[in-house]
């Protein structure tokens, strides 16, 4: 222990020398030029050392030295810190230099801002953050950092990250982790292989002159490409709780025993009431219905983030009483909820998140950012989202859909999938019956049905004020001018989770007058008007996350003075993206059918096919603007 | 003490006291049983009830205190509601003890079950308390067992030791049913109100005076040497007047957002009160703040942040000199001496017509507020000479100034005078110029103070228009793509715009900005010039090819003229508005298009040449159009010579964009020879 000591001292006192010396880091016109591609600020210098003294301790030293090449460059200079009552600044001070390496400014400890860190939607937390309220004066500027942070709890481990973010490049990060304690201490590097990364022993590396990534359309999550190494402590404490990590298994065991356990009972009232409701259930899918509907209409969510480190629900006696909670609180009530009625339940770690993002099942570390609960089943397995108060029962798509959760059984942690939406249960079939009068307007009714991922898209309107729903449909339909929207009727079927729109339409000017013709769109009502954007080189691979199916059919009456002069031929195209396809029949010399139909395939895809799947997409842009054109 | 303080407080609530139904926990079962508010069914939530009473309690340690009782019964219907069911309030500190307090809290949550009503207690696991920095703490409320169709019920107290009166909101974002509001301040303070006149809502207030008493008690020492310290107690009370506003409202409709209305807050109907004196007690004036736009004016002029930072030069004296040495003309000083504040300091983001740091401290540390900015444009200009003399002005965000406070005003900018003409400037935006102002300035008029302490308005809204004007090039191809080249050049308010968004920006994310929304297009040889240089028009040129420009259906080539650069859609979709529509400057944006027709097509068909307008010429749309051998020439002209809409002719001018739109749609039709 001694020993380790002296080393310590030894190597922090050598790198400052190092530091100190490098002048030339301080000057803005000696970045490396190729660090200045699609840049707004390089890491020019970036030493982080953990230094861990217990299970229960460490100390975070950083040293940084950020060059800032614009407005959009400021966020990089890593000048916020955040800290609470078990992570404790000891050290902050920074100092800015000009182009020319001058020092122009210092800042110590008691010049950065302090505030609280609740952000938008929570109602409490206890972090807080310091961060630098500087006003560049010109650019390039150069800004250097010390901080120094003491840890009490020693959940979550500062990884490392040689690429902070798109648009910034670094010339020099290294991270060391200095273990003084019994603890044995883990890492998991991803995606190091495709860069100039150096591995100088376990617990010591270091990069130099990694350019710039920058992000494009459908491209998969930073965190898929990027170098990131993950570190966590075996043994940790989080706010005075003790822990075990060695495999998700025990650190579920934790969770469960030292977090959970002794959080569940309810009050007597309620225990009898929900037997009461769920007497008459004879499966157990039919009791979690129940439940489920129950804890809807008896909560609402709010966002308290208190209790261990943000980790420990509150009591479900206590949101019985209040009838709110956050998504801890809400799910762990329900899960009280229906093992008191003998339904097994398991409160689950997620990301929560439209962008699809997995607890890493072969790192357990602390994860997550959301909480639902898992009913197995032998039917189907079912997930429950406990913060909506409208959601159908066992309906996640959108927010924790086709990701790996952390489920907290008695037997420990375990790694789970959750439901996955096919492209074929995505569907939405719009029908319409619209009427093409002689001055080119239209009227109709048009019925717009949604199932699965697209169900999620749509069902939010209907809870919207009625002006509300006028601009959605209006913005809907937004290539439809002079549009007018009357009769919204809606219809959701939780049960089947089908959600139904119909609505009466006008517009006094749809059809393109030009001389004695009239062009006519047939595609009146689902239509894609914007193609990806396109690259001169596509540098990342692209991923859909989600697939979907739309089929239309539109059946239009044209008024009898109008003659059909010109039509449009059917159109295929299938390809690995999906398909595309659509038909014009005429039924009569006033009628005709349109149908279209339109798959996008979930897929990983990779960069070299970006040009192919932006060629379907215009493709799909250009045959949904087909014209008919009428004459009188 | 305690005692006092409570019949006190007993006193007041009885003089303001309302129909029994809205006392404290006398919920009915109609309020809960209630579906959808009787007169807005969209509204979540309502405020069923709400009971404000402010007034001034006097105590011997620290004089007079403000108090603000609150009392809300809100209904929540749905779960759109539930926001509702949490409140903020937000105490201001100043250091040294000196700090706002809530006192007196309580609350309750009603909930009908069956022909039962139920009602659960706020306690203390529901109150959160947050130091948002140094000057504001938020305490947060939010209410136990919500549930569709409850009732929540909220009193408590702030006690403040300061004399500025938090804004008074009379309307909501959903109805209130009711509103009783009693504003009681002593003599000694005076204060201006001012409702916001941009608000349709508009309340009713009741002026009347009354009576208060303060007691209190005075303890002397007396420590001589021969007898042991004692101390005497005398205690009295005294009664002075009250100015008493009352107002009861009922039925406030909901404030509800709009596009292109800016801040909804500026449309709130809602109260302001601000001290503009203190008289000492035989009722003479001891300190004045404001009560006309002159003494407004005076009083900022005589702040030492302000009217002192106008004549301290030493500082910048040797710069300034050479820089304006061989300029005679005040106008050309002033743009050079614009640009040189602008090179020099940086504006940190901050508003005020107060120095914050002081005009010498932000010249030499290179940044500064906008005061620090301009104050010490002005005290340039005025030391070669300039009448230079600085304007206060209420930002957008701020509102219009309509009543003489000093809160009024938020920022400063300078005005140069010179041979009958006069100019505006602002050194804190870098691509700003002599009268074009940003943005946030543009509201409506500002305060000019003279050298001499006197003071007049100024008209902050641009009358120039800013002009957008386009060259399109169109050549169409063999495969119905078509190509060419867009030559664009903006002025004033469109250039300082361009400027703002794309100075800086790489050449390749230029391009992706201008190739978004527009189809299947490819933008090359980008060149954006005067993009520093604010004496010179933006100047932009790109070449494009666009496929599928052109539908062949049939025999026929059929095409609107703008292509890529017509407006797709209006984005007035309201059927109706309450706020008017703020272009925030007048512009004309014009394009000149030359089209070549292709090998062995003609004509079959044009849109005809058309103009129309909307009220008196306020804006103008042309669209001209000719065939010219194997080419289409055609301009359009869309003006707009009034940038601002009223509501009440909304519809007119919906009518009127939907037009435009439909006419750029317009088809031309080529026929194969």
């Amino acid at each position: 222990m001694r020993l380790k000591s002296i080393i310590t001292v030894f190597l922090m006192s050598f790198s400052s020398i190092i530091f100190a010396q490098d002048d030339d880091l301080f000057k803005a016109y000696e970045t490396p030029s190729e660090l200045l591609v699609k840049t707004n600020a390089v890491i020019r210098y970036n030493d982080v050392v953990v230094e861990v003294d217990d299970y229960n301790r460490f100390t975070l030293r950083k040293k940084r030295i950020v060059t800032i090449f614009n407005k959009q460059g400021i966020s990089d200079q890593g000048t916020v810190v955040s800290y609470n009552k078990n992570r404790i600044i000891k050290t902050l001070e920074a100092r800015i230099y000009d182009e020319n390496g001058n020092e122009i400014k210092k800042y110590k400890k008691g010049d950065f801002e302090d505030v609280s860190a609740v952000s938008g939607g929570t109602l409490y937390s206890d972090n807080r953050l310091k961060y630098l309220d500087y006003t560049p004066i010109d650019y390039p500027y150069t800004i250097e950092l010390e901080v120094e942070v003491d840890y009490k709890s020693t959940a979550f481990f500062p990884g490392w990250r040689p690429i902070e973010g798109f648009y910034a490049s670094t010339q020099h990060s290294e991270y060391r982790i200095i273990n003084n304690s019994d603890t044995e201490i883990k890492l998991k590097a991803s995606n190091f292989e495709d860069y100039n990364i150096e591995k100088h022993s376990e617990y010591h590396y270091s990069a130099k002159n990694l350019s710039s990534l920058k992000p494009e359309a459908y491209s998969p999550s930073f965190e898929t490409f990027a170098p990131i190494l993950k570190v966590a402590m075996v043994e940790f404490e989080m706010e005075g709780v003790r822990g075990i990590n060695n495999n998700w298994e025990d650190f579920g065991q934790w969770m469960h025993d030292k977090l959970l356990s002794g959080t569940e009972a309810l009050p007597s009232g309620i225990k009898t009431e929900i037997k009461e409701l769920t007497k008459n259930a004879s499966t157990d899918l039919e009791k979690a219905r129940i439940v489920y509907n129950y804890m809807q209409d008896k909560t609402r969510y709010i966002s308290v983030q208190v209790g261990i480190g943000g980790w420990k629900p509150m009591l479900a006696e206590d949101v019985e009483r209040l009838g709110y909670a956050d998504c801890k609180g809400l799910s762990n009530y329900t899960k009280a909820l229906l093992n008191e009625v003998g339904v097994e339940a398991h409160y689950a770690v997620i990301y929560g998140g439209s962008s699809i993002m997995s607890v890493d099942k072969e790192f357990s570390a602390t994860e997550g950012n959301h909480v639902v609960l898992y009913v197995p089943n032998e039917e189907k397995n079912i997930w429950l989202e406990c913060t909506s108060q409208t959601n159908p029962f066992g309906f996640i798509a959108s927010f924790t859909d086709d990701r790996d959760a952390l489920l907290i059984t008695p037997e420990g942690g375990k790694i789970m999938h959750t439901t996955t939406y096919k492209t074929e249960d995505n569907l939405q079939t719009t029908h319409a019956d619209v009427q093409l009068l002689l001055d080119g307007s239209i009227k109709g009714n048009v019925t717009i049905q949604t199932k699965g991922y697209q169900y999620a898209l749509h069902e939010g309107v209907q809870n919207d004020p009625l002006r509300e729903q006028e601009l959605y449909f209006k913005n809907y339909w937004d290539y439809i001018n002079n549009l007018s929207v009357e009769n919204i009727v809606f219809d959701n079927d939780k049960d089947a989770i089908v959600f139904t729109e119909k609505v009466k339409v006008s517009s006094s000017s749809f059809a393109k007058k030009s001389g004695k013709r009239l062009l006519f769109q047939p595609n009146l009502f689902n239509r894609i008007t914007n193609i990806p954007t396109r690259y001169e080189t596509r540098t990342l691979d692209f991923e859909i996350e989600r697939g979907y199916t739309d089929e239309d059919e539109f059946v239009i009456k044209i008024d009898p003075a109008l003659k059909i002069e010109a039509m449009p031929k059917p159109v295929e195209i299938s390809n690995q993206f999906g398909v595309y396809k659509f038909s014009i029949e005429k039924r009569s010399e006033n009628e005709l059918v349109y149908k279209r139909t339109q798959v996008l395939n979930k897929g990983y895809f990779p960069k070299e096919d970006y040009d192919d799947f932006r060629s379907f997409m215009s493709a799909i842009v250009k045959h949904d603007k087909t014209k008919v054109v009428l004459t009188n | 003490m305690k005692h006092l303080l409570a019949l006190f407080i007993f006193v007041a609530f009885a003089l303001s006291s309302h129909a029994q139904d809205f006392k404290f926990g006398k919920v009915s079962k109609e309020e809960l049983s209630q579906k959808q508010h009787a007169l807005d069914s969209s509204a979540g939530a309502a405020v069923l009830f709400k009971d404000e009473n402010i007034f001034f309690y006097y105590t011997d340690k620290s004089g007079f205190e403000q108090h603000r009782e609150v009392h809300k019964r809100i209904k929540i219907y749905n779960k759109e509601g539930y926001d509702w069911a949490t409140e903020k309030i937000f105490l201001y500190e100043a250091g040294a003890g000196s700090r706002e307090k809530v006192s007196s809290l309580k609350g309750y949550t009603y909930n009908l079950k069956g022909e039962k009503i139920t009602k659960e207690k706020l306690k203390k696991d529901g109150i959160f308390e947050e130091e948002v920095n140094d000057f504001i703490e938020i305490k947060t409320i939010t209410m136990p067992n919500i549930q569709d169709g409850c009732v929540i019920e909220l009193k408590y107290e702030i006690v403040s030791p300061f004399l500025g009166i938090d804004d008074i909101y009379f309307q909501y974002e959903i109805p209130m049913d009711r509103f009783d509001l009693r504003v009681a301040t002593p003599e000694y303070y005076r204060y201006n109100r001012q409702i916001n006149p941009k608000a349709f809502y508009y309340p009713k207030l009741v002026e009347s005076t009354g009576s208060g008493t303060a007691n209190y008690t005075n303890k002397k020492d007396y420590n001589d040497n021969n007898t042991a310290s004692s101390s005497t107690v005398s205690s009295g009370s005294f009664s002075y007047k009250e100015q008493i506003i009352k107002a009861e409202e009922f039925n406030v409709p909901a404030l509800k957002g709009e596009a292109f209305a800016g801040n909804m807050d500026n449309y709130r109907a809602k109260m302001s009160m601000e001290l503009s004196a203190i008289l000492n007690r035989y009722g003479a004036v001891e300190k004045s703040y404001s009560s006309s736009w002159e003494k407004v004016s005076k009083s900022i002029y005589d702040d030492s942040d302000f009217g002192n930072q106008l004549n301290r030069s030493n500082f910048f004296k040797d710069d300034v000199a050479a820089i304006t040495a061989s300029v005679s003309d005040d106008f050309q000083k002033a743009f050079l001496l614009q640009s040189y504040v602008k090179s020099k300091v940086k504006w940190n983001g901050l508003y005020g017509f107060r120095a914050q740091k002081g005009t010498r401290k932000a010249y030499m540390e290179g940044e500064g507020n906008v005061a620090d900015i301009n104050l010490l444009l002005i005290a340039m200009l005025r030391s070669q000479g300039v009448n230079a003399n600085p304007v206060l002005v209420s930002t957008k965000n701020n509102g219009i100034p309509m009543f003489p406070t000093r809160k009024g005003f938020n920022y400063v900018i300078c005005m140069v005078e010179s041979e009958g003409g006069y100019a505006l400037l602002d050194a804190t935006e870098v691509y700003s110029m002599v009268n074009v102002l940003p943005e946030r300035v543009l509201n409506w008029q500002g305060r000019v103070i003279k050298d001499d302490g006197t003071s007049g308005w100024v008209s902050l809204r641009p009358t120039e228009k800013a002009k957008e004007t386009t060259m399109f090039n169109v050549k169409v191809n063999g495969d119905y793509s078509i190509e060419g080249k867009v030559r664009k050049s903006l002025t004033d308010h469109m250039a300082l715009k361009y400027r703002k968004k794309f100075t800086g920006i790489s050449d390749t994310e230029h391009i992706k900005q201008l190739e978004k929304d527009k189809g299947d297009i490819q933008v090359s040889e980008l060149k954006f010039e005067n993009n520093k240089d604010i004496t010179q028009p933006v100047k932009l040129t790109y070449d494009y090819v666009l496929n599928d420009g052109v539908d062949e259906i049939g025999e026929n080539l059929y095409f609107s003229p703008l292509f890529f650069l017509a407006t797709k859609e209006s984005p007035f979709k309201l059927e109706e508005r309450k706020y008017p529509i703020d272009f925030i400057f007048p512009f004309e944006d014009k394009y000149v298009i030359n089209i070549m027709l292709p090998e062995n097509y003609q004509v079959e068909s044009l849109p005809e040449s058309q103009a129309f307008e909307f009220k008196n010429n306020d804006a103008k749309f042309t669209y001209f159009i000719k065939e010219n051998g194997k080419f289409l020439q055609l301009t359009i002209i869309f003006e707009m010579n009034s940038s601002l809409i009223n509501s009440t002719d909304y519809t007119l001018f919906k009518d009127f964009f939907e037009k435009i739109v439909e006419k750029q749609g317009e088809q031309i039709v080529l026929k194969k020879v």
